[in-house]
């Protein structure tokens, strides 16, 4: 966590007070700026983002369901936390809401202290761009795009470069520098995981969103990634939250939430699968 | 498997109702055409048919010179046939008959409609005969020297009423005349937007045509006889010298329908050809949508397979959508054609043509050929994709995504190569000497080599065409460029329409500005003098030769010299052949109009001599000294002899006369231009005053310099090009609708794709861009391609038109600049749509699909 702050504060020295208004009298559109901190000011907060009251429910009358009934959740910066639960929990609904990806009925989202709910279309969107990571279980790749193109999506449309001594860093890191111009058909079902690794990291995101990552690929190379993504938290101070339902690769993680019908029920620090596994059972899954 | 098809056609509605939109666009051009021009015929028809309801019989000469396309000089009868008509047993009323030029000149001094342009304005005759086709409705005939009538619609709109002066210009000169009567055309107020001024038929012959001679003589029969008994007693009561014949009512009738059905027909072919090429591109669309779904259908088709459906039966099944496809697209197409023809009808009214009203025609014939072509095309663009579809593993439910590649490049393009080698020998074989018939095959052995390559040769340019969109717009122009060239086959598919269109319109433009070129030379080169005035009224003859006698006398110009052509007989090696001869003053025509005869003065040229051209001259053995015979089309019959041979026969043809050959015979003579060379030092604008002044006298004609003639012959090339673009354009949209069909099931079979670069942060606009650029490369794929192979259809077609004295070849450089615009904003257009409907990929739908 003191790793985080630091390269927070080291890349943005002179942080305003985060407001809604600043943040949309900051150079918004200013593409040409590479330098990330100044589009989106940075609180000297411990909480990447937050849920507050979330509710989300489909349908409507009797039968409403609720995907997410009244949650309220913190993400604390560079802690890697897993969401666990059954299926049909909500794990994923609340990671989509959480990132900008779908709406919540009621409640609110922060990222950095900013309230989604306040942004437009175009404003979620560079928030996705500039400050969320995400790794999905399958398709997470253009593939058009090499491997590099894939890696450096983001910043390309954002039509910036990026800082390129931390982009080789992440490529080195995930092994793959000998594999940047392939096209993802070219790519193994573990290496095209680890090029969504290593985009996701590759614009330094206040917060990392993974749905089950490891869901498709077999259990060494899935070992493999958490290892990568467990790296990034402790060496690059990331912030990582990510849905599974497998105990060994929960256990990766500094934290676990459970969820039931919608809501917490439980939640463990510095977990083991063991721990985890007990937990499960007497949750009744 | 039947009822699986038809619930597979009914559960993807969209998809059905993409494929048809190609049918239905072609279909519908197919339709309209045949509506619009059976409306066409049927209406003239009828119009004739009502104008010659109460005639019964049709006198006029017999003497005509019928060069086909219906030109022909008829020779006028005397007026005073109309009394020896009248007074046979058996006629109860006879009248003359007379339509020629007349302009009317409105109150504000401007003569009513345009020359030129726009309707005829006509002269006529008007009696108190029972056959009649004009009737008074307000006001008396005219029956005095200095008395006319006009039709309604011209009265209301120049606000004349009876008792009024009007002035009216015709052969006769300009003179004024006292207002007696309004009248109306049958039913009709005044047919096609024409304008009438009528006279009783003394007046009509003197002031319109020639005095004491009538067109024809129309009449009424007493009953007692039927219309052929009586039309053969006319013609045996009638002195032989005269040289008339009868014509039953019903034959004039028919003939006149077939003279105008002629012109129609020409017309209406020229329509559907083109739109069977709109209809060839559209079998493009049809094969390429088909071959596109067929691809992203493959994982269902292939579990039907592991499921036990055979072959033929997935086959079937896609053959029975193609047929439902057919089905609604072609009956569609057909009530689509109604609108088109309503809209065709509306463009002529804007170019002033009105026809008279009537039901558009919706014949068994049009119903049946629609509905068998939008069938047939359908399911045989449909075969091929069906085929494919059957040959499916089914362990292809497995794999996931159903990209297509080019297959085998090489057989490709060896096969490409085999027809391409193929056509360029056919044309060697041309360039050598043979038949240029065989020049069709060439280009058509080129084109299906073109289309063979396509899928091989569309990833490679595709990525040359995209590289400045991947410069200039990053990440989103690169993702174009990729995604246009991710599908080969798909690519050179959308692009094919758009090539053929292009390579069309590029062949036709070099064509144009190549023969623009020759006119400009050509006229330039042997137009000499400053001024010409043009004959432009495209119905009746020209100018009076009288008109040339004036200008000659102004004190500002040297000399002026008419040049008209005269349709006459030639007799040559023993055959007589109706030819268009070029009448000219050999006493003015020096130094004006310049026609290179070799080592000779025009002014040689005398009332029994001819010149014939170099051409001429060869091929009939003719030197000078020789005679030809020429019969002109009052049948009057000369020895000429031949005084000159000339070089320059692009105007003048193979055979120059003299007008004074003309002098004394019954043949009306017009100069079609007149030539001015003025006095060194006169100055242009008092030149110009006094020729409008003369020309406004005349009614007729417009003053050019020498630089806005030659241009304005030029630019006659324009129109015609105007025309052909207009009938083009059928293709292009329905190339536009090509790629907007393609993208539109692109964006549907990346929506997992668009999901994903939402996520990460692509704004709409950016997907937007993608899509938009991805357009604009497939269009350009079209376009360049299609340039090149336009310039080579173009230079086909010029150099078989070498023997025509065709002998340059024009790249149209501007031309070619606008086409590629064109496409560039081609491909935008086609993007609109798609690219909003890739903006409304829903974001956790496109990531909730495996
Ligand atoms: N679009 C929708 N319409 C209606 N109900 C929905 C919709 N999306 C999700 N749900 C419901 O919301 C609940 C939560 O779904 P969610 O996808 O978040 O579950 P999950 O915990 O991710 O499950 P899994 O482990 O299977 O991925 C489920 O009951 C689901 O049926
Ligand atoms: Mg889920």
């Amino acid at each position: 966590m003191e790793n985080s702050k630091a390269l927070s504060a080291g890349a943005c020295p002179a942080d305003p007070i985060i407001s809604h208004s600043s943040f949309v009298s900051c150079p918004f559109f200013n593409f040409r700026t590479y330098d990330r901190n100044v589009e989106f000011p940075i609180v000297k907060d411990s909480v990447a983002a937050a849920a507050k009251h979330a509710i989300k429910q489909y349908g409507s009358g009797d039968e409403v369901i609720y995907a997410l009934n009244d949650i309220s959740v913190d993400f604390a910066s560079g802690q890697f936390t897993a969401i666990m639960g059954p299926s049909g929990s909500g794990k994923s609904t609340l990671m989509h809401c959480i990132a900008g990806l779908d709406q919540l009925t009621s409640g609110s989202v922060l990222i950095d202290g900013l309230d989604l709910s306040t942004l437009t279309d175009k404003e979620l969107t560079l928030m996705r761009r500039e400050r969320v990571g995400f790794i999905f279980q399958a398709f997470n790749l253009v593939p058009t795009l090499s491997a590099e193109e894939n890696i450096l999506l983001p910043l390309l449309l954002g039509n910036k470069t990026g800082d390129s001594e931390w982009i080789k860093k992440v490529i080195d890191t995930v092994g793959l520098s000998n594999r940047l111009t392939h096209r993802p058909s070219e790519l193994s079902g573990g290496q095209q995981q680890r090029v969504a690794v290593a985009r996701a990291l590759a614009t330094q995101p206040r917060i990392i969103f993974a749905d089950e990552p490891t869901g498709n690929v077999d259990s060494t190379t899935g070992t493999e990634i958490l290892t990568f993504m467990r790296r990034a938290v402790d060496e690059l101070g990331q912030t990582i939250v990510m849905v599974t339902h497998d105990p060994l690769s929960a256990a990766f993680a500094d934290r676990i939430i459970f969820l039931a019908d919608g809501k917490i029920v439980d939640e463990m620090l510095e977990p083991s699968a063991a721990k985890v596994l007990d937990r499960m059972k007497s949750l009744g899954n | 498997m039947f009822h699986v098809a038809l619930k597979g056609v009914l559960a993807r509605k969209a998809r059905l109702f993409l494929t048809s939109i190609a049918v239905v666009l072609g279909t519908a051009f197919l339709s309209g055409t045949y509506i619009f021009s059976d409306t066409l015929t049927t209406t003239f028809d009828q119009l004739f048919a009502d104008i010659y309801k109460n005639t019964d019989g049709y006198v006029r000469s017999s003497k005509v010179i019928d060069a086909g396309f219906g030109q022909e000089e008829r020779q006028f009868i005397p007026i005073s046939t109309i009394d020896l008509v009248r007074n046979i047993p058996g006629v109860s009323g006879a009248a003359g008959n007379i339509q020629a030029f007349a302009r009317i000149i409105g109150k504000d001094g401007k003569p009513v409609g345009e020359s030129g342009i726009g309707p005829p304005t006509f002269g006529s005759s008007i009696s108190d005969y029972k056959g009649e086709l004009w009737v008074i409705s307000r006001g008396v005939l005219p029956a005095k020297p200095d008395e006319l009538a006009i039709d309604d619609v011209t009265a209301k709109k120049e606000k004349f009423n009876i008792g009024d002066t009007v002035k009216v210009v015709a052969a006769g000169g300009s003179r004024a005349f006292k207002l007696v009567g309004i009248a109306r055309y049958g039913d009709v107020r005044a047919p096609g937007g024409a304008t009438f001024a009528l006279f009783d038929i003394k007046t009509a012959s003197e002031f319109l045509t020639k005095s004491g001679y009538v067109d024809a003589v129309l009449l009424q029969g007493d009953g007692t006889l039927s219309d052929d008994a009586l039309a053969d007693k006319i013609t045996a009561s009638l002195p032989n010298d005269l040289n008339i014949e009868t014509l039953t009512g019903a034959q004039i009738t028919q003939e006149t329908q077939n003279d105008v059905g002629e012109g129609l027909s020409f017309f209406s072919t020229l329509l559907s050809v083109f739109s069977f090429i709109a209809l060839g591109v559209g079998c493009f669309v049809i094969y390429n949508v088909f071959s596109i779904t067929a691809a992203q259908r493959q994982r269902e088709n292939a579990l039907f397979r592991a499921i036990g459906a055979s072959k033929r039966q997935i086959t079937q099944a896609m053959l029975i959508e193609a047929i439902a496809v057919g089905i609604v697209g072609s009956i569609t197409g057909l009530f689509a054609g109604v609108l088109l023809a309503q809209g065709l009808s509306a463009l002529l009214r804007v170019t002033g043509i009105e026809l008279p009203p009537g039901k558009l025609v919706f014949t068994q014939q049009t119903i049946s050929t629609v509905l068998i072509v939008g069938m047939v095309v359908t399911v045989i663009s449909a075969i091929l994709p069906a085929l494919r579809a059957g040959k499916v593993p089914p362990l292809a439910a497995m794999r996931s995504t159903a990209l297509d590649t080019a297959g085998s490049i090489g057989r490709r393009v060896g096969v490409a190569l085999a027809f391409a080698t193929a056509g360029l020998g056919v044309l060697l074989a041309v360039i050598q000497g043979a038949d240029n018939v065989l020049l069709g095959i060439a280009i058509l052995l080129v084109f299906i080599a073109v289309l063979i390559a396509g899928p091989a040769v569309a990833r490679p340019i595709s990525l040359f065409i995209g590289r400045p969109a991947a410069r200039l717009r990053g990440i989103t122009g690169t993702m174009a460029r990729q995604n246009a060239a991710r599908n080969p086959k798909r690519t050179s598919r959308t692009a094919a329409p758009v090539l053929i269109g292009v390579a069309l319109v590029m062949a036709v433009t070099v064509l144009a500005s190549t023969i623009r070129a020759e006119i400009t030379d050509i006229f330039g080169k042997q137009f000499t003098g400053d001024f010409a005035i043009n004959a432009d009224d495209r119905f009746f003859g020209g100018f009076s030769p009288s008109l040339a006698d004036d200008i000659n006398a102004l004190p500002e110009v040297q000399r002026a010299s008419g040049l008209g052509v005269s349709l006459a007989n030639v007799e040559l090696g023993g055959e007589n052949e109706s030819k268009f001869v070029t009448v000219i003053d050999p006493k003015t025509i020096d130094g004006i109009f310049d026609i290179g005869l070799i080592n000779k003065s025009p002014q040689v040229l005398t009332k029994n001599g001819i010149f014939v051209s170099e051409k001429t001259a060869l091929n009939n053995s003719l030197v000078e000294g020789s005679t030809v015979i020429v019969s002109l089309s009052d049948g009057s019959k000369y020895d000429l002899i031949v005084q000159g041979i000339y070089v320059r026969d692009q105007l003048a043809g193979g055979f120059t006369v003299s007008r004074e050959l003309f002098v004394g015979t019954a043949v009306s003579r017009f100069d079609a231009a007149i030539f001015v060379l003025k006095k060194d030092g006169a100055k242009d604008s008092s030149i110009r005053e006094s020729l409008e002044s003369i020309i406004k006298k005349y009614g007729t004609g417009k003053l050019l310099s020498k630089s806005e003639y030659i241009e304005r012959q030029a630019s006659q090339v324009n129109q015609l090009l105007g025309l052909i673009y207009g009938l083009l354009f059928l293709s292009v949209i329905i190339a536009i609708v090509g790629i907007i069909i393609t993208l539109l099931l692109s964006v549907h079979e990346r929506q997992r794709e668009i999901g994903l670069m939402r996520a990460v942060g692509m704004t709409k606009s950016q997907v937007r861009t993608t899509v938009r650029y991805e357009s604009v490369i497939t269009s350009l794929l079209g376009a360049v391609t299609g340039i090149l192979l336009g310039l080579g259809l173009g230079w086909v077609v010029i150099f078989s038109l070498r023997d025509q004295g065709i002998k340059r070849f024009t790249v149209p450089t501007s031309g070619t600049l606008v086409i590629l615009i064109l496409s560039f904003i081609v491909g935008v257009i086609a993007a609109a749509y798609p690219a909003r409907k890739a903006t409304q990929v829903d974001l956790l739908d496109a990531l909730a699909m495996t």
